[in-house]
């Protein structure tokens, strides 16, 4: 059951990037501490079983509950390879207007100051909001 | 007939000038869909009146003539376009028709080598390929299913929420096939080149449609922001560490600072005026390349006409 604002897929998605971002195995209710976000224990459980029954999961108990990890088996390495082959293309320079879709590309130098004071405006809403 | 003629060119001129406002103008869904529509009519008019312009130049040749059994003095009668317009058409359509094959070329073998990575990362559990690397990065590769491809580096920068905001513009690219708009409007700048500034829009449009898509979806325009905002400056943290050199390249993509001041901003308000403008101009090109398609044919009716009769 897809939370309310999530597309299908996307929580597990999320799940997956949070047991990837801890480098660790984590509980479901570890997992769901991490999301927040008005989760339900339920429904991250439901998603966390269903990622194990595709594969996409080791787990191991951890006192009473389970603890998962992201399964690293020959495929990712397989992954790693082409993901690093895709890496080069896109380092290749001159490519701008090739097939892969970045979420951030390089930031040229004088930007970077630029950024960190809007991320700073962008962290006072509330401020913002008030003037 | 001449002015009626040249006016795809001239609209290929106006966009030169407008594409990138506009853009930026228009709600991003919009923008890319609009600008891309209008940038292959615009390339197919302007393509095909260049194609005229040359044909009448070419066809007054003697030998041209006598093979197409026309009048070559029927066909410059008139002088529907100048000798040097006519030589300048007719090498631009040579150069700019091998650019366009080349650049379909490419789109071509780059969906392919896509087509291919998609395969080789095999059945990745929900569309997701986490990568094991200390380089912040993240992109969405487009395939039959496409994938998203995210650096463990560039999740452990981003608190949950970010990363959602993340995944949610990766996934937006694929669901609304960005990558074809992307290249589609290239092919069209291959073939007309004064359609540059509108592929670099359309590029740019489908990076802040994908971030409307993340915002609407997480709700909150600033934690969007946050993210794009993190997300580059943990990329510019490991350059900086990173073994060799790193290119900062600033990349269409790669407007950071106007990404983010957008999400900052509120959200573009629909200009149904601005759309219909650029509807008209549509309207306009597509008209005046059957226009001249008609004349042309008259033309060539009247000089063939007057070649078996010469009275």
């Amino acid at each position: 059951m897809p939370t309310i604002g999530r597309r299908k897929g996307a929580l597990e998605q999320e799940v997956l990037a949070a047991l990837a971002a801890a480098g660790r195995p984590l509980t479901a209710a570890e997992v769901l501490a991490d999301l927040g976000d008005g989760l339900a224990y339920t429904t991250v459980m439901t998603t966390l079983s269903r990622l194990y029954a595709k594969g996409g999961l080791t787990r191991e108990h951890s006192g009473r509950a389970y603890a998962y990890s992201l399964r690293g088996d020959a495929a990712s390495v397989g992954a790693s390879v082409t993901a690093h082959r895709m890496r080069r293309l896109l380092e290749a320079g001159d490519d701008r207007a090739g097939v892969l879709a970045r979420f951030v590309a390089d930031l040229p130098p004088e930007d970077e100051q630029l950024l960190a004071d809007l991320l700073a405006a962008a962290s006072r809403p509330q401020e913002q909001a008030d003037r | 007939m001449s002015w009626v003629m040249w006016s795809p060119l001239a609209v290929s001129g106006l966009f030169w000038a407008t594409a990138g406002p506009v853009g930026r103008r228009l709600p991003p869904s919009t923008a890319v869909r609009v600008l891309t529509v209008a940038m292959v009519i615009t390339a197919l008019a302007t393509g095909f009146v260049l194609g005229v312009a040359a044909l009448l130049v070419v066809g007054q040749a003697p030998p041209v003539a006598a093979v197409g059994e026309w009048s070559a003095a029927a066909l410059a009668a008139g002088a529907p376009v100048p000798l040097a317009a006519g030589c300048l058409a007719s090498a631009a359509v040579g150069v700019l028709g091998v650019a366009t094959v080349r650049r379909a070329a490419r789109t071509g073998r780059e969906l392919r080598v896509a087509a291919r990575a998609c395969r080789s990362l095999g059945p990745a559990i929900a569309g997701l390929v986490v990568v094991d690397d200390d380089t912040p990065e993240a992109y969405a590769l487009p395939g039959i299913t496409g994938r998203v491809v995210v650096s463990t580096a560039m999740l452990r920068a981003l608190p949950a929420a970010e990363r959602r905001v993340l995944l949610a513009h990766e996934a937006a690219h694929l669901r609304h096939r960005h990558h074809l708009y992307v290249q589609i409007a290239e092919l069209a700048a291959a073939a007309d080149p004064l359609l540059r500034p509108a592929a670099r829009a359309v590029r740019r449009g489908v990076e802040r449609w994908a971030d409307e898509v993340a915002a609407e979806q997480v709700g909150d325009r600033h934690l969007t922001a946050r993210a794009l905002a993190h997300a580059a400056l943990a990329r510019a943290a490991a350059g900086r560490t990173a073994p060799g050199p790193v290119l900062a390249l600033p990349g269409v993509e790669g407007d950071l600072v106007e990404r983010t001041r957008a999400l900052l901003a509120a959200p573009a308000r629909r200009r149904p005026l601005l759309a219909a403008a650029i509807a008209g101009l549509i309207l306009l090109t597509g008209t005046a390349a059957t226009v001249t398609a008609r004349s042309t044919e008259d033309r060539f009716e009247t000089a063939q006409i007057a070649y078996a009769d010469p009275s």
